[in-house]
């Protein structure tokens, strides 16, 4: 009788413990890390390390067959059309709607935007310009 | 026997209840709004700052989305809506207030739009500790039709120097959080993700959530945003 009750009272708070973990849905890594670092330091490196983050998300997450977060494709996608490769960007753009359909009123203005202006659409171009060499450095070395 | 186990079964159950002190609400009456639109996409959009720390704005909306996904909403992108609505001259919530909402569905095809207001960002310094805390107030509005289907405050008090805090389960992760990092640069992304964490939790969950339209009887504190009361 005795074991019963301590079988049953371990039962209880496993049950307890259990429901307060947690099942993972979507692997986000260092995600609010690096958006951090670019929205205060906003220099080259911030923007790489983003970059590297994201694609480093949506990689992990196959792994693990997560679904990629929302939203990741497309700032991917974004980052692609800062640099002026409409292209990627595009093709960006089409995954997150084929993963998340209610994003596709979205993208498809950004689709347009890319088709329409096959340019960079910053504003400020030194910074472009800036954070595009630093890109293109690491992308020789990295090869992604 | 039989009676003492059921007992002892009782005041498993009952114990977690008693401890906690405040009132206690369902989601569905607190925010039966949220069961009736059922917002899909959201749009987050820049906070409205009332603390006096610059740096708070960064800190939040930087944060924000990784529990909003959780939750099981689509969240429109932040750095890139963020990116369209400054060039539109779009800095701060503040200039939307008047705006009819249903330009953000037409636009981004937002169901639904998140205000925040970040009510407190205080770093205290004591002799033997110091304290952060993180006050924020969200607000989900409808884009169909302009009403609040949600509002809530998270709060969260961070002990810096890695003492004891008694903020019971999450003054102890936040504890071993802060204890990693008080000597070194302070790094305040998990705070601010804590606090955004506690913010959302009384949000009804999304389509993409196993537990969507099913926690309609789930517990949460009751609370307005304007009051603010924690550990």
């Amino acid at each position: 009788m005795k074991n019963t009750m301590i079988a049953l009272i371990s039962f209880m708070s496993i049950i307890l413990f259990v429901g307060c973990a947690q099942k993972q849905m979507y692997y986000f890594g260092d995600y609010s890390k690096t958006l951090y670092c670019v929205s205060k330091d906003n220099n080259a490196e911030a923007h790489t390390n983003h970059q590297q983050q994201l694609e480093q998300i949506i990689s992990e997450s196959k792994t693990n067959n997560l679904p990629v977060p929302p939203g990741i494709y497309a700032e991917l996608g974004y980052i692609n059309l800062r640099y002026g490769k409409s292209k990627e960007a595009i093709k960006l753009f089409q995954m997150e709607t084929a993963l998340y359909p209610e994003s596709k009123p979205f993208m498809d203005r950004l689709i347009n935007k890319a088709e329409v202006k096959q340019q960079p659409i910053v504003n400020d171009t030194s910074e472009l310009i800036s954070s595009k060499t630093s890109a293109t450095e690491k992308q020789g070395g990295a090869k992604n | 026997m039989k009676t003492k186990i059921f007992f002892v079964l009782w005041l498993t159950v009952m114990l977690p209840m008693f401890g906690c002190g405040p009132k206690m609400v369902t989601k569905s009456t607190e925010f039966p709004l949220m069961y009736e639109e059922r917002p899909v996409t959201i749009l987050i959009l820049p906070p409205m700052n009332e603390t006096t720390a610059a740096d708070a704005k960064e800190y939040y909306s930087t944060t924000i989305q990784e529990p909003l996904a959780f939750s099981g909403y689509y969240t429109l992108p932040y750095p890139i809506t963020s990116d369209i609505l400054r060039m539109e001259g779009i800095y701060d919530a503040e200039l939307l207030t008047d705006m009819p909402l249903s330009k953000f569905k037409e636009y981004f095809g937002a169901d639904a739009v998140l205000f925040t207001i970040i009510k407190q960002w205080d770093l205290s310094y004591m002799v033997l500790a110091s304290t952060l805390t993180v006050s924020i107030d969200c607000q989900l509005k409808s884009t169909d039709t302009d009403r609040t289907i949600w509002e809530y405050n998270g709060t969260v008090v961070v002990d810096l120097s890695g003492g004891s805090t008694g903020g019971g389960l999450l003054g102890l992760v936040v504890k071993a959080i802060a204890t990693a990092v008080s000597s070194a640069l302070a790094d305040y992304v998990p705070y601010a993700r804590q606090a955004n964490y506690r913010a959302l939790s009384s949000i009804p969950y999304g389509k993409y959530h196993v537990q969507h339209n099913k926690d309609q009887n789930v517990q949460i504190v009751d609370q307005t945003p304007q009051e603010t009361k924690k550990n």
